[in-house]
Parts: C-alpha cells; structure tokens; sequence
C-alpha cells in the first residue's frame, strides 16, 4: 500500500509540475495584452519579461520551487500573496458545497435506498435525476435568479463591503449570507449523484444476508440499517468524494464568475483575460495542488475501501 | 437503448436541422422598438393563434403594455407588420425563440461533431492500445490518465485563450471542437482499451486471426463492435458535457462572437443579475441545456439499467 | 420511457409553460428627473463610500494617468490653480493670485500663506520648482511631460521667494496660465533623494506606508488593501475652508471600494453599501435604479451630453493598404461619407443608449458648450444617397450576394476591431454592422481587450476601430495630440513626421493658431474651421453621443456634477453626509 500511494504521489507531483509549466509557457506564446505599449514595456523589463523565455521559465521554475511565483502585473502583488487568499476562498466555497452534497445526498440516500416502493423514494429518486440535469453554470444562474427575485440571500461576491473593520462573528454571519448560492449551485449534482449511489449501496447492502438476519433477530429497521447496512454501502461512496473534489474544482470555475466569487477560478479568469502570464501559471499550479490532493484524497480511499489495493496489487 | 430518449434526440437534432424553417425570424433580425419586450401569451382567435401586440411605453426604462384592442397572428399563420415574440425579446430586440432555435443548430451541431470525434479517436486509440499491447499501450494509457486527471475547464481556457482572438465563427467551430475532442477522448479510450483486452483473447478472435484476417479487419469488424454498448454510454455522457463546455466557453466572451447564435452567447448578458431579474426570459437558453441534460441522462440511467439487468 | 421519467417530463413541460407565459411586472410610472439638491447647511462629519473598478498601479501621477492614480492624486492633492469640472472656470488654488505680463507670456504666482503638507511640513515655491524638474526629466520620463509643454517646448520656472513662482511659457498659449492645471505637486522634502539617485520612478509606490506619504489634498491616505479598498481619512492640515469658515472637507473619510465588475458596482449601490459609482451609469441602470429612486433612497443625476463620444475611424495610412485589393476605394472620404449617411443616428441611440443621446457628426459634443459648433456637414440617413456615393467609387452589386465589389471583384468588407466588455462600444459596434448591411458594406467585429485593442492601434495593425477617449480637459489645445497630425493620439495616422493630407496640414497650422491666440472669440472661430475641414473629410466617425447619469444615494450633499470624471468626486472636499442614515 506505501509503495502504490507514493506512486500517486509522485504522479500527483508530475501534475503539479507539467499543468504550471504549460500554462506558463502557453500564455507566454499566446497574443494580446491589456496594458499599453509603453507601460509594457517597463514592466517587462522591471519583471524581466524580456529575457529569453528559457530562461524567464528556468527562474521561474527556481521561484516556484521556493513557492515564489513572481509578481502578478495586473494586481502588482506577489502571484503568491493573491493565490492564498483566493485559494482559500475557493477551498471555502468547495468545502461548504462538499459538506452540504453529502448532508442532503447521504440521508436522502439511505432513505430511498432502503425502500424500494412507495411515493416518498420515487419523489427522491425523480428529484435526484432533475439534479443531476442541473449542471453548476445552469444551476447558479438560477439561483442568482431566485435569490436576486426574491431578495432572500444577496448576490454577488463573499461578503458585503458594508463594514471596515469588521468583527469576526459579523464577518461569519456575513459570509453565511453569501455563500448558500454558490454553494448549492456546486452542491446540487454533487448531491443528486451522491443520493444515487448512496441509494444503490444501501440496497445492495440491504440484500446481503446478514442485514437480513439482524432483521430476523428483530432490530428496529432503521437501527439494523444503521448499524449493518450502512457501514458496508459506504465504502463506493467515499470513492466517489475523491472524484468529486476534482469536479468540485472544475465545476467552481463558472460559480465564482458567475456569482462573483473572488477565488481561484475567478482569478485565472481574470488573469487570462489580462495576460498576466506568472498569475496564470501560478493559478494553474494552485489548481493542479488541488487537484493532485483531491486524486491523492481518492487514492487513499480507494486504497482503504478496495483489499486488492491495500494488499499491494495495482488497482 | 431507450426508444423513447433516442426519438427525443432525433426531434432535437430535427429542430436544430430545421431551425431556418421552424424559426419565425432570422437570428440576426433586430426589432429597434422591441428591445426586452416580454413574452406575448399566444391564444386562439377561432382558428388561428394569435397574440395581442405590445407597445412601447417608456424606451428608457424598456416598459411595454400588451395592446388588447389589436391581435396578430403567430407568425407561422399570417403575415404581420407587428412582431411577435413567444419569448421574448433579447437586448437588440430580436426574438428569444428564433435565437434559441438556431443557437440550438451550433450547440448541437458542436457538441454532436466534438462527441462524434472523440469517440473517434478514443475508439482507435484503446483500441490500438489493447490490441498491440506493450509499450503502445503503456503509453496511450499513461497519457490518457493524464488527460483525464487535468482540471478540463482550465485546460480549455488556456487553450483557446492563447489562440487568436481575430476568428471566424466556423474556426472557431473548428478549434473549439477539437480541444473538446483533444480533452474528451480518454474516456472512450479507457473503457475500449479494457473491452478490447478481454475480447481479443477469446475464442472467435483467435478463430479469425487463424484464418489469416488482417489487423484492422480484426479490430474493426470484431473488436470495434464489442464495444458499442460503451461507446453509446460515453457518448451520451459527452453531448451534455460539450454542450455545457461550449455555453461556458461563449459566456465568458472565448467562444462563437457575439452575432452567432449558440446557447452559450445568448447567456453571455446573463452576468448583469439586475438584467436577470427585469427580463427572465433571456434565461431561455439555459432552460434548453437543463432539457437536453436531463434527456440525455434520461437515456443514459435506463441505458445502464438495462445493462445491469441484463448481467443478472 | 418509464413512468418516473414520463412524470418528470411533464414537470419540465409545465416549467416551460410557465415560462412562456411570464410577465414582467413593471414599475410605476415616474418622469421626475433626479434633479440636483445642495443641502444649504453643511455638516461635517460622515464617510464618503465610492468604488474603484480597477487599483492604483503607484500613486504617482507623474508616472500613471489612469483612473484610479488620476483619482488618487486628485483626493490626496491640490493644484497651483484649477479649472472648475463644473463651471469651466479658471480659479485660484494653493496660488491665491496671479498675474500676467503684457505679452502674455510670463506669469507670477503668490502661493497661500502657512500651507503645510501632511506631515507638517511647509509648502513652498521650492516643491513647484522640483516637480517641474521631475516632470521635465527625460530619465523619469514623466507621462506629464507633453502636457505641460507649449509647441513641444517646457516652460521656463523659477521661484524668486518661497512665496513666489514665475512661470514663463516659450510661446503665448490660448488657456494661458490653465496649463497649471494639468501640474501634480509633489513634495520636494520626500522625494530629492530619489530623483538625485535615480530612483524616483520607485517612490511612491502603492506599498509605500502611508506616514511616509506627503500630500496637500483634502485627504490623507489611511490604508490600502490591495483587492479590497482605500481608505482615506481627512486631512486635518488641508488649507481651503468654506465660506463660513469651516475648514474642509466637511467628510471625515472617503472609502474607494475595489469592485472590478460593473454589474457588482451597481449591486453595491443598490445595497446601499456604496454612495456612488466609479463613474456614469449605463442607460440601462437608470430603470434599475428607479425602485430605490422612489423610496427616495437614491437620486439618478443627469449629467448631460457626454464630451467623449465612440468613434469610428479607419487605419489611414497608405502603406497598409499598398497591397491590398480595397485600395483604390477604402482610403477614399467618399466610403467614409457613405457610411456616414447609412448610419441611422436616430435607431442607432434608441438602440444603444436606449434613446439617451443627441445625433453628432464630430467630435465636439453639444456636451462641450463652449467649443461646439453646430454649422458642420451633417450627414442625413439616406441608404440610397449612400449607395448612389459608392456605385461613384465603382462599388456594385456585380453577383448574386448582397454585398458590394469593386471593377476587380474585391468585396466592400472590412474588419472593425472593439472593446470586449463595454457596452456601448459592443452594442453599437453591432449596429454599425447591421447598418452598414442593407448599404452592402459588410462590416466583421472583433471585439478585444483593452490592451490587445491599444496596441494595435499604436502599431497601425488594424483596418478599423471602433472606441473611444478619455479626454481629461475640454480645451482643444489641450487635446493638441489628438489634432495634430504628429500627435500621439492622431489614431487614424499617428506621429507622421510632415502632414500626410492637404486638410491634416489646414487643420494643423489652425490648430497652431487657436493654441497661441489668446482671444477665446477668436479661438472659437478659428476651432469651427477646425471642425468644418474635420466634418468635410471624416478621419473619424461619429455617431451618437449619450447622455451620461450618475446614480447617487441620497445620504450625500453638496454634489456638484461635472462632465468629465470623476463627475462627483472631483470636488469631494465639499462633499457633505448625512448622519442619520449612517450604518
């Protein structure tokens, strides 16, 4: 089991290091530029941007090791400074929607799941399938919708300017305005396919025979699923957290430009649009980070939920 | 396969073909007096459908009222000078429903060429792989992997950031479809690949070969087929997403250019939430996605059904 | 299809009805203007909240005319004398007084008597003196330099007693001691050390701790954070007091808010949290606004005609087209003449200023009231005048398509390049095109960002394009590079080193006059012929100009608005903020 996950780890690593390259390189070749000639010029120059691209990448390369990402042009900050705070964000917002997909996904779940008539599951299931038709652009824009129609949670950003100095128990009440809508447009298919499999799980741990016999014995039945069932139908779940850290990255992009979220994902998308080529490549590092840790995350569930692998062969 | 759900696709792809002829107006057409005029309710005037007209009231504030002492006929019923818009106008007054219709030909038409691609390619490339085996195949699968763990959406936006911005709406076709394939397919070829080194092992495969059938014969006329089933499944899970990744690409300003219609640029004004909340119907678009999603996952939940049942 | 999905399809089905018929409620009707009320007694006190769409690069102006350091430095300093944003008036600022010689061209200045900077340090002649010598030093290179040179000349300044400065200028120029205006005092006693090593185009950069920050303006420089805001607080030391007495500015802090999205700006007006935009909002704010305009929340300011229209131009320079087959055509007056007359100006603003705009056919606006002229070739809508011009230029219908060609079939097409993201620039870029089409012009916009847009633009790569300029002052001699054909913003044909054209060699020896002539009548005369050669043969196309809004909550006092921006915030020491609504 070490060897194989320092296996992933190494991959993981390689990751990091071709998407940050690449990004790099690519948005260095790429045409256009928001700043006028002059200015360019200068910072350029203050930037050494018009040194050889080889070796702009080689000190780039030797920074980044250092977590040094240069100088973001278009914020003139540390690339480095601009990735922690909006990283965070980001690690925020997917956080709550992960916390909230399994809080509706995996009760709903269980409760479908061991019930195979009756109108209450249908009503889930059907819901669950409208769910997973709700992809997060489709998703925030109609939250966005209801919650600017209604006025019931504000729109737009992750808090609201309104204080200075803000305390820290006004600064939480504020963001927990802010974050239900993009939130639950990122949540919303996380939920519905965590509901799915959570439902076939139960049901199939339900069929096993010992669950049946615990029912013979005459537990309550939400006791023996609880107890028996349940333990069993999770491991395919948890499998699937790791997929879905990777999806929640990918899906956060268009929530946080859609919603105004200041995270990673607006800021790349900023950062392309600007040509701010060591912010672009430093975003992409950053996401790669993520994106290593939510596979490494997924290895090592796999890992623990799958015997052949804990017993050393290749999955 | 659900009959049903393929029927619907074809209605899709129908509607898309014949966008020109089901759309009442050109995509392009701009009615100056009828920028965000709202949706006119249709009803019937003994036989004919028909609407009640509205009028411009206040051109800066973009208020109309519904004119009840006039009716027009639905376009597809008669001649008008007065528009009609089902759903609407957008900000450059032409109709909602028209734009929809034939955003609905190049969200189609684009995701249908993407998928049909990386299929394509997918099916070749796992197939090669499993079929020659060795380092062929270490690599196809080392680099699918690799594919397959990037974050797609940034992958996609560097890519065709760095392309030049100066397109044409059918390069940008072109380009946009091939990234998409160039992303999409390693899920094909993943599941191919593991089909196709089960299948080549078994016995009518050993048969043909000893009959002295050539590589490709082999791989297309046996194993290729052996995989339909997941190639059907794939491709119904990559429509929707090509779909979503062309309205993504078009609603931050990096797909078609503005005067094309396609679902994605019909949504690019939907940043401005006040707009949103004034002129819902310009939302329209997104309701189409929800639809074509939820289809295709329609078909592909009963697609998988029937495979479980039919291992039982 | 099971019954499970026949039920959920139903339920879209209805969903799509539902949608179909929707109706937009619409707000009751209400004409009334936003009209402008100045509160008679001014209270001091309060927080003035505004937003920033975009940050401070440095917080020096010597070195960076963008918005935010242009609004930075307009906050945080003061000038020798000013041209009032509202009443276009010359007047005195930390120089009480001043006068002429008889030629005009020598100018004693009497600074105002015990004016300290920030820190406490006194304001002298010597401070004038230095920034000059900063603004002309070729290795600051200073983005001032142009604009405080006369016929490409610096002024001549000395400084008898620290009281007095004498300026002289190198030739007699037509606003004349105005110059001034475009001067952005820096402080003498921070700033030697540096420009003595070389280093000055590090000072003053935006990590400089503001205790190290020397200013004379109502506002002294509280915190930035980066990404979030700037706060200001009042300057206790700032010398103007009002007429009662009471020393400004009457607010105690000014908030720039960090909002890079338009649309977030607005969300924050609505919400109250900020008192104002960075700048003018869009036509189509003015309905959004209307709710909180009626629960007497917010006021929608009209500011009038708005002084720096969208323009049209094409790439003028011959080379370009050398071996291009529209050559013989696109270059010609006449194309850009028929054009001019295929625009419907009318449709044009009711498209995209939603009916909020005044017909123009130059670059003066009517907003600009005492440069405009009204007596110059217009040009009336007529497609078939505009296609009886290009079948002049050999331009017909020679196949079944509905564009025009020329005698060797090149087709009338052109590319017209645009912002991304503005829009007004997008939206009339798109009613250019759909224009321009019944004419049989075939228009391709290609819309770029800002910065890919300027540049090609400075590097003549570009057919056409279609946006606009901020122009900081209203006097043509201000603009001079604008109209004369070695000007760095002569954008259809920049820096030629002699007049390419007869009319840009007219245009250039009258512009020469109307900036040496001191008579303004005779100025004003001399600039309408300016405007006639200009209107005659059209290096630039103009359409529509808007009128510009201002949305403002109703917590501030003592507005007064301008064309030019910042509208409201260029007199923010007269600001006042009522308390009662305060958070």
């Amino acid at each position: 089991m070490g060897r194989y996950l320092l296996q992933r780890l190494g991959f993981a690593l390689l990751l990091v290091f071709v998407v940050s390259s690449a990004a790099l390189l690519l948005t260095r070749a790429a045409p256009g530029d928001t700043l006028d000639p002059q200015e360019r010029a200068r910072i350029n120059h203050e930037l050494g941007l018009d040194r050889p691209l080889l070796a702009q990448y080689l000190s780039w390369l030797g920074g980044a090791a250092r977590l040094d990402f240069g100088e973001s042009v278009l914020y003139s900050r540390p690339v480095k400074a601009l990735l922690g705070e909006r990283a965070l964000n980001t690690a925020i917002l997917a956080t709550a929607a992960l916390i909230l997909a399994t809080a509706i996904g995996i009760p709903l779940g269980i409760y479908s799941g061991s019930r195979s008539t009756g109108i209450g599951p249908s009503i889930v299931r059907a819901l669950s399938v409208l769910g997973l038709s709700v992809p997060p652009l489709i998703g925030s824009l109609a939250l966005v919708f209801l919650a600017a129609r209604t006025g019931w949670f504000p729109v737009g950003g992750m808090t609201s300017a309104a204080g200075l100095e803000m305390s820290w128990s006004r600064y939480l009440l504020d963001l927990a305005r802010h974050i239900p809508v993009p939130a639950l447009a990122l949540a919303i298919p996380l939920a519905a396919s965590l509901e799915r499999l959570q439902s076939q799980a139960i049901a199939a741990a339900s069929r096993e025979t010992f669950v049946a016999a615990s029912r013979a014995r005459g537990l309550e039945r939400m006791q023996s699923l609880l107890r028996h069932a349940w333990p069993v139908s999770l491991r395919p779940v948890l499998g699937l957290y790791g997929v879905m850290i990777g999806s929640l990255f990918s899906g956060s992009f268009i929530v946080e430009v859609v919603t105004s979220w200041p995270g990673l994902g607006r800021l790349m998308f900023d950062a392309l649009k600007a040509r701010d080529i060591f912010l672009v490549a430093g975003c992409a590092a950053t996401g790669a980070v993520f994106l290593a840790i939510g596979t490494l995350i997924a290895d090592m569930l796999l890992a623990w939920t799958d015997p052949r692998v804990r017993a050393g062969e290749r999955a | 396969m659900n009959r049903r759900g393929v029927i619907f696709m074809i209605a899709l792809v129908a509607v898309a073909v014949l966008a020109p002829t089901l759309a009442p107006y050109d995509a392009g057409r701009a009615f100056l007096d009828f920028l965000h005029a709202p949706p006119m309710r249709p009803h019937l005037d003994g036989l004919t459908p028909v609407a009640h007209p509205v009028v411009l009231v206040d051109r800066m504030e973009q208020r109309f009222a519904v004119d009840r002492s006039r009716t027009v006929p639905l376009p597809w019923f008669g001649e008008s000078d007065l528009p009609v818009f089902l759903l609407g106008a957008d900000d450059f007054g032409r109709d909602v429903l028209s734009r929809v219709l034939y955003g609905a030909r190049t969200s189609i038409a684009l995701a249908l060429v993407a998928t049909l691609g990386a299929v394509f390619i997918g099916t070749l490339a796992g197939a090669w792989a499993a079929y020659r085996g060795g380092w062929v195949d270490e690599t196809v699968m080392r680099v699918a992997d690799f594919v397959l763990v990037l974050p797609v959406i940034y992958v996609v936006l560097v890519l065709r950031a760095i392309l030049p911005l100066v397109l044409s709406a059918s390069t940008v076709f072109v380009l946009v479809a091939l990234i998409f394939i160039l992303v999409g397919w390693p899920f094909v070829a993943k599941g191919v690949r593991s089909i196709v080194a089960v299948e080549r092992n078994r016995e009518y495969v050993q048969a043909a070969r000893s009959l002295g059938a050539s590589h490709s014969r082999i791989v297309f006329r046996h194993l290729v087929p052996a995989c339909a089933g997941h190639l059907i499944v794939q491709a119904t899970l990559l429509l929707p997403a090509f779909i979503l990744a062309e309205a993504t690409l078009s609603f931050i300003g990096l797909g078609f250019p503005d005067p094309v219609a396609s679902w994605g640029t019909m949504l690019a004004g939907a940043g401005n939430y006040n707009a949103i909340v004034r002129f819902p119907w310009t939302l329209a678009p997104a309701v189409a996605i929800f639809a074509v999603v939820l289809a295709t996952n329609l078909i592909a939940l009963n697609t998988r059904r029937r495979k479980l049942l039919n291992q039982h | 299809m099971n019954r499970q999905s026949r039920a959920l399809l139903s339920v879209l089905l209805i969903g799509v009805i539902t949608f179909v018929g929707w109706r937009s409620c619409s707000a009751p009707p209400d004409d009334s203007n936003g009209e402008i009320r100045i509160s008679t007694v001014p209270t001091r006190g309060g927080v003035v909240r505004s937003s920033l769409r975009s940050e401070p690069r440095t917080f020096n102006r010597l070195l960076d005319a963008n918005f935010p350091v242009d609004l930075f430095s307009l906050v945080t300093g003061s000038k020798l004398v000013r041209v009032n944003r509202a009443t276009r008036q010359l007047e005195p600022g930390l120089a009480e007084k001043w006068s002429a010689s008889p030629d005009n061209l020598t100018y004693t200045l009497t600074l105002r008597d015990g004016v300290t900077w920030s820190d406490g340090t006194p304001f002298t002649s010597a401070d004038v003196v230095f920034t000059f010598q900063a603004v002309y030093d070729p290795k600051v290179n200073s983005i001032l330099a142009s604009a405080l040179k006369v016929n490409g000349q610096p002024l001549k300044v000395s400084a008898p007693d620290p009281r007095t400065v004498v300026v002289t200028l190198p030739a007699t120029f037509g606003p004349g001691i105005a110059i001034l205006d475009n001067l952005h005092l820096v402080p003498k006693h921070k700033l030697e050390a540096a420009f003595k090593n070389g280093t000055f185009a590090q000072a003053l950069a935006v990590t400089t701790p503001p205790a190290e920050l020397a200013l004379l303006g109502p506002f002294v420089l509280r915190s930035y954070e980066p990404g979030q805001r700037i706060v200001f607080d009042r300057n206790p030391r700032y010398w103007k007091k009002d007429a009662a007495g009471i020393q400004l500015p009457y607010a105690d802090q000014l908030v720039l808010e960090v909002v890079p999205d338009q649309n977030a700006e607005l969300l924050r007006l609505q919400a109250g949290q900020i008192d104002m935009m960075q700048q003018q909002i869009r036509p189509e704010d003015v309905a959004t606004l209307r709710p909180l305009v009626d629960q007497g929340k917010a006021r929608v300011i009209e500011l009038g005609v708005g002084t720096d229209p969208d323009l049209l131009f094409f790439n003028l320079r011959t080379p370009y087209w050398q071996k291009d087959p529209r050559r013989d055509w696109i270059l010609r007056k006449e194309f850009r003449k028929a054009i001019s007359h295929a625009v419907d100006r009318e449709a044009y603003a009711n498209t995209v200023f939603l009916g909020s705009g005044v017909p123009i056919w130059g670059p003066i606006t009517p907003g600009n009231k005492d440069w405009f002229s009204p007596n110059i070739q217009r040009y009336a809508h007529s497609i078939d005048r505009a296609k009886e011009i290009l079948a002049g230029l050999g331009l017909t219908n020679r196949d079944q398509d509905e564009w025009l060609e020329d005698a060797n079939n090149a087709e009338a097409r052109f590319t017209l390049l645009t912002y991304r993201g503005n829009s007004s620039l997008e939206r009339g870029a798109a009613v250019l095109r759909d224009a321009l089409r019944p004419a049989g012009i075939a228009v391709d916009v290609v819309a770029l960002e800002q910065g890919a847009l300027v540049q090609r633009m400075v590097k003549g790569d570009f057919e056409a394009i279609f946006f606009f300029f901020s122009a900081t002052n209203l006097d043509p001699s201000m603009n001079l590079d604008f109209w004369l054909s070695s000007g760095s913003a002569h954008i259809w044909n920049i820096g030629q080193t002699k007049p390419a054209t007869e009319w840009e060699k007219e245009i250039d020896d009258l512009m020469m006059q109307v900036t040496s002539q001191p008579d303004p009548a005779e100025r004003r005369r001399l600039f309408e012929q300016v405007q006639k050669i200009f209107a005659e043969n059209l290096p630039a196309l103009y359409f529509v100009a808007p009128r510009l809004h201002m949305g403002v909550t109703e917590r501030l006092g003592g507005l007064e608005p301008a064309i030019l921006r910042p509208q409201l915030l260029w007199n923010v020491d007269r600001i006042t903020v009522r308390q009662d609504g305060a958070q």
